[in-house]
């Protein structure tokens, strides 16, 4: 049985067609942004409630599918910023060059980066002073160090071993593997960030449900070694 | 209304550029919960969170008197109020800055002062 297919002169039609409703939807949210950021630049103390309903949510949305492993309430925070920025100084969006949806995704993509990066150095800093890694710069002066420094060290490296077995008795430590030690002591000092935990376990590039999973698993794992050593050891 | 303008709508009311820094102060002085202030606004706690998301009208009378009344009538809103809140929040304010003092209690006496000058008018 013969299939009806369109003509060339149909097909074109149908494809002029598209083009101009894609070309209306681009122009419609040009229009938008500019509109905006006049009503902005004029004064008008309802424009900003208008700029927020319009773009928040999606930009949002957008953060979300470009940084999965991330926690959607950081999304959310760094399109609120740009989405606040663009208020404080409508001036710097120039309709001309793009669209206010592009403008605010390309801002909320550089809040979104500085905002991961002020958390990871905010985490790296509290891993550490919280568990007290001996620091690779710490290994690296050994060699040039007096041996006084390096015996002064080696006592601080102790004291901060010491520290970290005191987060958790010997024998539930025997056997695990350090990323396990240290998902176990920020158990015991209540860190509640699943972030953190990922950091710990090596696995911050895993979308962040993925992470939840597998920090949830850590977590089962080791509650069911300590649940399981106590009930020996009585 | 999604949870996420909500929140920032929530966030801003630090902000002295937005309508919520004025919405919470009045709140905060006139001892109303989120139930009161859309009461005495004469609207629903929804449109609360699209009024605490306008920026704060301009003082400068004229500007003052037109962006109020487009907030208001854009929200359906008492303007009397609004522009009360506004007032005794910007009395409140200077008076801070002024005194460098960050007492509740500047609110109280912000307001008995606009009461004053009010009853001194009529």
């Amino acid at each position: 049985m013969n299939e009806r297919r369109p003509n060339s002169a149909t097909r074109m039609y149908q494809i002029c067609y598209e083009v101009q409703n894609a070309l209306s939807v681009m122009s419609h949210h040009g229009e938008e942004g500019r509109n905006l950021r006049a009503r902005l630049l004029a004064g008008d103390t309802t424009a900003s409630n208008d700029v927020v309903a319009a773009y928040l949510d999606g930009l949002a949305d957008w953060l979300e599918k470009l940084y999965p492993q991330e926690h959607p309430n950081d999304c959310s925070t760094a399109a609120a910023d740009a989405v606040l920025a663009f208020i404080r100084s409508p001036a710097t969006y120039d309709p001309e060059k793009q669209t206010l949806e592009k403008y605010l995704r390309m801002s909320a993509d550089g809040d979104m980066r500085n905002l991961l990066r002020s958390e990871r150095r905010h985490m790296k800093r509290r891993v550490n002073l919280e568990l007290a890694e001996p620091s690779v710069e710490n290994q690296l002066r050994d060699e040039e160090a007096d041996p006084a420094h390096i015996l002064e060290r080696r006592i601080d490296e102790a004291e901060t071993d010491a520290k970290l077995r005191s987060l958790m008795p010997d024998w539930l430590a025997a056997g695990l593997v350090p990323e396990e030690i240290q998902v176990l002591g920020l158990m015991r000092i209540k860190e509640r960030r699943t972030t953190v935990y990922a950091a710990a376990l090596g696995i911050s590039h895993l979308p962040f449900k993925e992470q939840q999973k597998q920090v949830k698993r850590a977590k089962d794992r080791l509650n069911k070694r300590m649940e399981r050593m106590a009930s020996q050891d009585d | 209304m999604t949870d996420r303008i909500a929140a920032l709508a929530r966030r801003v009311e630090g902000d002295d550029l937005f309508l919520a820094s004025a919405l919470a102060d009045y709140a905060h002085a006139e001892d109303l919960d989120e139930r009161g202030l859309a009461q005495r606004l004469g609207c629903s706690t929804k449109t609360l969170v699209s009024l605490r998301l306008c920026l704060k009208p301009d003082p400068k009378p004229v500007v003052f008197r037109r962006e109020v009344d487009r907030i208001a009538s854009r929200f359906e809103v008492d303007a009397g109020v609004l522009a009360e809140a506004i007032r005794l929040s910007d009395a409140t304010r200077a008076m801070r800055d002024k005194t460098g003092v960050e007492d509740g209690g500047l609110l109280m006496a912000a307001r008995d002062r606009h009461e004053d000058s009010e009853g001194e008018g009529s």
